[in-house]
């Protein structure tokens, strides 16, 4: 795997004004993979991307690509090419010249450039469209000149720098198909940035985590969302109940007042430690038949399930569950062995996990509408 | 209301052109009067023609714009360059500042001091410098700001992000500049240069100044020639002049029309 490596992070640190966005920071991408850096915004992914890019210099640490050292290589040397967030296509240019540019820049033999646009152009979905000027196209299409025009230089690595933020849902969804189907049908390897984390799931063979400009956790996708390694990607990854726990011995831990049997080991006696169950693990049961019991005190129609809000002496849990439940009732929760996952104590416990500010946040949103329906019934 | 607004519009443009159109009627007057119009003839024209002099006024002219305007955007593409790279912000500002000047003094106070100034140097340097060369570097002056006011919007409005996408593809910071950044703004150079050039072709106050006997500009002999007793090829000169604006003005609402259109057009989508 290692002889795999093509490109290697070894100790960035960056700063703007004196305000550290990348904090030594170690990577390595395998050649062929498809890599996302996700993070909240100011974690500092786009900087990471922009250094690969070359579009800025780290103030420590080196880059490495295919095992040589390109801290000193300008962008326009290196073997990378970027889609950017927003397009950057050349207004002037029309969607055949925006393609062609980069090779004509490298000298490419002229038949062969209309090949190579063409095909492109074929794989994109913008056949027809050679003589448009990029003003007069959609986002979407826009989007398609902007992978075609990178692409088509048949670059070892193409960065791709939130390429989908600005398209409305549906045609994320099939972009993010588009990309997936792209980069397997290219293998070339693709880093990619989003703070969606939805995207980063659907779409990536590793996810790298990042918050405070360090990598909190890389991993496959189910291996980041089964297995967090800290409160901050729990809570960032999905839906999560974080708990505070303690675990009492191998595959004991004690939490909400009870002791559970779980799957995890490894810990001090007695340690300190986050708890993790996810709302969709936990199964809703009678009264005498759960191991927890609680009032709940929020339900919300979902589509395809129900998410409740579920409170157990004063912690608020929320819970995923396809049967209906009243609210102001009380009701019985049973939870597997297998779906707590335990965590060591990180910078981040206690920040996040108890879902009682979000139900707070539920009310306020909705109080507006309440105010609107009054004035218009008022009317 | 709107009888009354209507009114008020056609009141505004005889006022603006009034003069303008009765220069242009009388210049077709075949009696060289105002008194009385006899017919429609192009004998003005025609002695306007054989004078040489004023020939050679209008080459000066001409020979006085294109070099003046052409240096001016040189100077001024490279100093709207230069200021949009700059980082620091009191700097910029007031550079911006002081190059406004030349454009916010009263011409006579430039003219005055340009005059002043080339006396001086001429006579540190034992020669003289009025002529055609002093008049080269006041119209530069004047009309430089006016180039750089016309060109820093369009390297304002550059989204950044296509210079690194050029450098992304293989550009060099030279080659960036030169296929994706100067296309972009080519329409405020060359809104620059016609600017500069209109400028320069009517300017007298300041030229009025710095000017010596051997290098006289249109509007310097049309002052000579009308200051004592009308002449009325004059008019015909001068319309022709009208003329000539006219089509530049026609010319720069064309060019800037482009730019402003492709802009909207971008923001659309």
């Amino acid at each position: 795997m290692n002889q795999d490596v093509l490109i290697k992070l070894s100790g960035i640190t960056k700063a703007f004004d004196g305000e550290t966005v990348l904090d030594n920071m170690d990577l390595e991408i395998h050649d062929k993979e498809f890599v996302t850096l996700l993070g909240p915004s100011g974690c500092g992914k786009t900087t990471t991307l922009r250094i690969i890019g070359g579009f800025e210099t780290p103030d420590a640490g080196d880059v490495f690509f295919d095992g040589e050292r390109i801290n000193d290589v300008p962008a326009y040397k290196r073997q990378v090419n970027t889609v950017f967030q927003r397009y950057a296509l050349f207004p002037h240019l029309n969607v055949y010249d925006n393609v062609a540019f980069g090779l004509r820049l490298s000298h490419v033999p002229k038949a062969e450039i209309e090949t190579r646009v063409k095909e492109m152009l074929e794989m994109t979905g913008l056949r027809g469209f050679e003589a448009r000027k990029p003003s007069t196209l959609s986002g979407g299409q826009q989007q398609r000149v902007a992978i075609a025009r990178a692409l088509v230089n048949q670059p070892r690595v193409l960065l791709l720098d939130e390429p989908l933020g600005a398209l409305d849902l549906k045609l994320r969804k099939d972009m993010q198909n588009e990309l997936k189907r792209i980069q397997h049908a290219t293998g070339i390897t693709f880093i990619y940035v989003t703070h969606d984390q939805e995207e980063a799931l659907s779409m990536s063979d590793t996810v790298v985590v990042m918050s405070r400009g360090k990598i909190q956790q890389i991993g496959t996708p189910t291996d980041i969302y089964n297995e967090p390694v800290n409160a901050f990607v729990a809570d960032f990854i999905g839906e999560s109940n974080i708990l505070d726990g303690i675990m009492i011995a191998d595959k004991q831990a004690k939490f909400a007042g009870q002791t559970f049997v779980c799957v995890d080991g490894g810990f001090e006696p007695n340690e300190p430690v986050d708890i993790v169950i996810r709302p969709e693990d936990v199964d809703v049961v009678p009264v005498e038949k759960g191991m927890l019991a609680g009032k709940v005190s929020s339900v919300t129609f979902k589509g395809d399930y129900y998410e409740i809000i579920v409170d157990i002496r004063g912690f608020k849990w929320m819970i995923e569950t396809s049967d209906y439940v009243a609210p102001e009732t009380t009701i019985g929760l049973s939870i597997d062995p297998d779906a707590i996952h335990v965590m060591k104590k990180s910078e981040y416990s206690g920040m996040f996990g108890d879902y009682s500010t979000f139900s707070e946040e539920m009310d306020h949103l909705s109080d507006p509408d309440a105010g609107q329906g009054a004035e218009e019934a008022a009317e | 209301m709107k009888v009354f607004s209507k009114i008020y519009l056609v009141l505004i443009f005889l006022l603006l052109y009034a003069p303008i159109l009765v220069l242009i009627v009388f210049s077709f007057n075949e009696k060289g009067s105002f008194a009385a119009y006899t017919g429609v003839s192009l004998k003005w024209y025609r002695e306007l023609f054989r004078d040489s002099t004023a020939l050679d006024s209008l080459r000066n002219s001409l020979v006085l714009a294109v070099s003046s305007a052409a240096v001016a955007t040189g100077i001024g593409t490279f100093a709207a360059l230069g200021l949009d790279r700059m980082r620091l912000r009191w700097l910029k500002n007031s550079i911006s500042a002081v190059t406004n000047i030349p454009m916010m003094n009263p011409d006579i106070v430039t003219g005055v001091s340009m005059m002043l100034l080339f006396v001086a140097v001429g006579g540190i340097l034992q020669t003289d410098l009025t002529g055609f060369f002093s008049m080269l570097i006041a119209h530069i002056t004047f009309s430089l700001p006016y180039v750089i006011l016309s060109i820093l919007p369009r390297f304002k409005q550059f989204d950044r992000s296509l210079r690194e996408a050029a450098m992304d593809l293989g550009c060099t910071p030279a080659q960036s500049f030169f296929k994706i950044e100067f296309p972009h703004i080519l329409p405020g150079i060359v809104t620059g240069f016609i600017m500069a050039f209109t400028l320069s072709l009517d300017d007298f106050v300041i030229s009025h100044f710095v000017s010596s006997p051997d290098f006289v500009t249109l509007p310097l002999y049309i002052y000579n020639q009308t200051a004592h007793k009308v002449k009325y090829s004059m008019y015909a000169l001068c319309t022709l002049i009208i003329l000539a604006i006219l089509v530049l003005l026609l010319l720069v609402n064309f060019v800037s029309g482009i730019g402003a259109r492709g802009k909207r057009k971008k923001e659309i989508a």
